[in-house]
C-alpha cells in the first residue's frame, strides 16, 4: 500500500501545496487532477522519490522511502515503480530495444525480460532497432510505456501521457496502460485531463489539487 | 596521454641503458693514454668504441708506460678497421682477461691474422669458426677492404653484456701487418688501458702524462661522469616537457569526462530516475576515465619501449646497448602507478559532480 502523510512542499519559501495525505490500496487507482501551476507534476515526482519533500512521509507496504538512503531510493524507484513522463525521457542516442536494456541493467535483475512481447504489445517490436530519435512522437509515447511498464512494476506513475498525442494515438495509449496495468497487477497514478483515460479506467480516487480527497 | 608517458618512457630508458651501459663497459679502468686530443673522445674511442680516436701514440713510448712502476697492467690496443661495423681491435690477450670473457667455441688467436669475434659479432654477421672475413678500412663499413689479407675466426666469445660482445678481436700484430708497418719503431697503436697499482696515482700520473709526454692519460669515470653531467641536463628539459604534456593530458580526461557528462546530463538524469543509483552512475563515470588512463599509460610504455628497441636495433653505436633489463622497470612501473593514481583523483571531480546532480532540475530543464 502507499501511503503520504501531510505531504507539502515549499518553492522559496512559498508554499506549492500543503497537507496532502491519502493512501491506495493494492491495485487501486488515483487520479490526479488540477489546474496548471499548483504542482501536479512536483507531488508525482515526490510519490515516486525524485523530489524530497518538504515536510510528510511516503510509505510503500511500511517502507519510509524518504528515510532510505538517496542510493537505495534511487534502487527502489527502479525495482518497484515506473514512471511514464511528460516529455517521455527517453534516451535518443540508444535504440528502442535499449531503451528497455537499460532498466534491467539499472536494477541488476537476472531475470530475462521478454522484451519482443512488450514491443509487439506496444507496437514497436519491428522498429527495436531504430534509435529513438528518429522515432515519431506517438511511437515514444508507446515506448515510454513500455519502458514503465518492462519491469513488472507495483506502482505505475503517468504524467499527462496523452497530452501531446492526436485522438487515435491517444486512445491507443489509453489503453495501453490500462492493459499493462492490469497485467502486471500494478497500481496507477495518474495525471491527466484527457476524459478518454478517466472513462477507460475506474479510479478508485481523485485528487484535485487545492480541493479536498 | 600516450604522448607524453612515451617520451617518459623514452628519456628513463635512454638515461638508465646509457649509465649502465657506461659503468658495464669500463672493467675498472683508472686510465687510457693515448694521442693528444680530447680526454673524452679518448675515453669514448678506446673503452665504450662510440667514436674516433684521437689519433695513435708510438708503441716505443707506450712500452714505457707499461714498464712505469705505478702502473699494474697496462694493456694496447690498436683501432682502425671494422667487418661490417663492428671494430677489429688488435690487442693481447690480456684483454680477454680484463672483461673476464670466455669463449663458446674455439679458441683465442695464435697468431697474426686470426681473430675472436663477441657474440653479437657472431649473432649478426653470422660468421663462425673457421671462416674468413676482410676487415674495412676505418670504423664504419666503407666498402674499401683490405681484401688481400683476410682473418680466420679461431674462436666466438661467450655474451657478457658488455662492448666486449661488438668487438672482433686480433693480434696488435694483425693490424700491424694489414698497414704494412715493418719498422719496429715505428710501430703505433692507438691507446694503452690502464690500471693504477695504488688508486694515489690518479693525480700525479696523468699530470707526468700530460706535462712531461705527447701523449695524454684521460680518466675513464671523470670524463663519462663529466658527460653525463652534460646529457642530464638534456634529459631534464626532456622530462620537464614530458611532465607538460602529462598534465596537459591529466587535464585532457578531466575536460573530456566534463564535457562528457554535460553533454549526457540528461541522459544521466534519466539513468537516475530508471534505478541507476549515485553509485553506480560514478563508478561508470570513473571507470570511464580511469580505462582511458589506464589505456593510454599502458600504450604510452609500449610505445616508449618499442622506440627505444628500434633506436638500439638501427643504430651503430646502440649495438653496445642492452636493453630487456630488469633494474629500469621498476622506475617505469612506479611511473605507470603514479599517472594512474592522479588520474584517478583527476577523474573524481567529474565523478563527484554527477553525484550531486539534481535529476528533476536536469530534466526540466533539458
Amino acid at each position: 500500500m502507499l501511503t503520504c502523510e501531510n505531504i507539502s512542499f515549499d518553492i522559496d519559501g512559498q508554499k506549492l501545496f500543503s497537507n496532502i495525505s491519502l493512501n491506495i490500496q493494492p491495485r487501486k487507482d488515483l487520479l490526479i487532477t488540477g489546474p496548471s501551476g499548483v504542482g501536479k507534476t512536483t507531488l508525482l515526482s515526490i510519490l515516486c522519490g525524485i523530489q524530497k519533500p518538504t515536510t510528510g512521509k511516503i510509505t510503500y507496504n511500511s517502507i519510509d522511502l524518504y528515510n532510505l538512503p538517496e542510493n537505495k531510493i534511487d534502487e527502489f524507484r527502479g525495482k518497484n515503480l515506473g514512471v511514464v513522463f511528460q516529455n517521455f525521457n527517453l534516451i535518443n542516442t540508444f535504440t528502442v530495444k535499449q531503451n528497455l536494456e537499460i532498466v534491467v541493467s539499472a536494477t541488476d535483475t537476472k531475470k530475462s525480460i521478454p522484451f519482443f512481447n512488450i514491443l509487439d504489445r506496444v507496437g514497436l517490436a519491428n522498429k527495436s532497432h531504430i534509435k529513438v530519435a528518429n522515432l515519431s512522437i506517438g511511437e515514444k509515447q508507446r515506448l515510454a510505456v513500455a519502458r514503465a511498464f518492462v519491469g513488472d512494476p507495483k506502482w505505475v506513475f503517468c504524467d499527462e501521457p496523452t497530452s501531446s498525442l492526436d485522438d487515435k494515438n491517444a486512445d491507443i495509449i489509453a489503453n495501453l496502460i490500462k492493459d499493462e496495468s492490469l497485467r502486471c497487477k500494478a497500481s496507477l497514478v495518474l495525471i491527466t485531463h484527457d476524459n478518454r483515460i478517466q472513462s477507460l479506467i475506474n479510479f478508485s480516487k481523485i485528487l484535485k489539487l487545492g480541493d479536498e480527497l | 596521454m600516450i604522448v607524453g608517458i612515451t617520451i617518459i618512457t623514452v628519456s628513463i630508458l635512454v638515461n638508465q641503458v646509457t649509465k649502465e651501459t657506461f659503468s658495464k663497459n669500463n672493467p675498472g679502468l683508472d686510465a687510457v693514454v693515448g694521442a693528444k686530443g680530447s680526454p673524452l673522445q679518448l675515453i669514448l674511442s678506446s673503452i665504450h668504441h662510440i667514436d674516433i680516436p684521437t689519433g695513435n701514440i708510438s708503441y716505443k713510448n707506450a712500452r714505457k708506460i707499461i714498464k712505469h712502476p705505478a702502473i699494474k697492467s697496462a694493456i694496447p690496443i690498436s683501432l682502425g678497421d671494422n667487418f661490417q661495423n663492428f671494430r677489429i681491435v688488435g690487442t693481447n690477450k690480456s684483454f680477454l682477461e680484463l672483461y673476464k670473457a670466455n669463449l663458446i667455441s674455439g679458441t683465442a688467436w695464435s697468431q697474426p691474422m686470426q681473430a675472436v669475434i663477441g657474440y653479437n659479432v657472431s649473432k649478426i654477421t653470422k660468421l663462425k669458426i673457421n671462416k674468413f672475413f676482410v676487415g674495412s678500412h676505418g670504423l664504419v663499413d666503407t666498402g674499401d677492404v683490405h681484401a688481400e689479407q683476410p682473418y680466420k675466426v679461431v674462436g666466438v666469445l661467450k655474451k657478457t653484456g658488455t662492448i666486449l660482445d661488438n668487438l672482433i678481436l686480433t693480434s696488435l700484430d694483425s693490424v700491424w701487418n694489414l698497414h704494412s708497418v715493418t719498422n719496429k719503431d715505428k710501430l703505433e697503436i692507438t691507446s694503452l688501458l690502464l690500471k693504477y697499482k695504488n688508486k694515489t696515482s690518479s693525480f700525479s700520473f696523468p699530470r707526468l702524462i700530460n706535462k712531461g709526454t705527447n701523449m695524454q692519460a684521460a680518466s675513464p669515470s671523470f670524463e663519462i661522469s663529466k658527460l653525463l653531467k652534460l646529457t642530464g641536463n638534456a634529459h631534464r628539459i626532456v622530462d620537464y616537457l614530458s611532465v607538460l604534456i602529462t598534465i596537459l593530458s591529466f587535464l585532457g580526461i578531466l575536460f573530456t569526462l566534463l564535457n562528457n557528462i554535460n553533454e549526457r546530463k540528461y541522459d544521466l538524469a534519466v539513468l537516475r530516475t530508471l534505478g541507476f543509483s549515485r553509485w553506480k552512475l560514478f563508478s561508470i563515470i570513473l571507470s570511464e576515465g580511469m580505462i582511458i588512463s589506464i589505456l593510454g599509460s599502458t600504450i604510452g610504455l609500449m610505445f616508449g619501449y618499442i622506440v627505444c628497441e628500434s633506436m638500439y636495433y638501427f643504430s651503430i653505436v646502440g649495438r653496445s646497448f642492452e636493453l630487456g633489463q630488469l633494474s629500469f622497470l621498476n622506475d617505469l612501473l612506479l611511473i605507470w602507478i603514479i599517472v594512474n593514481i592522479i588520474a584517478f583523483i583527476t577523474c573524481l571531480v567529474p565523478c563527484i559532480k554527477v553525484y550531486k546532480q539534481n535529476i528533476r532540475s536536469t530534466l526540466l530543464n533539458s
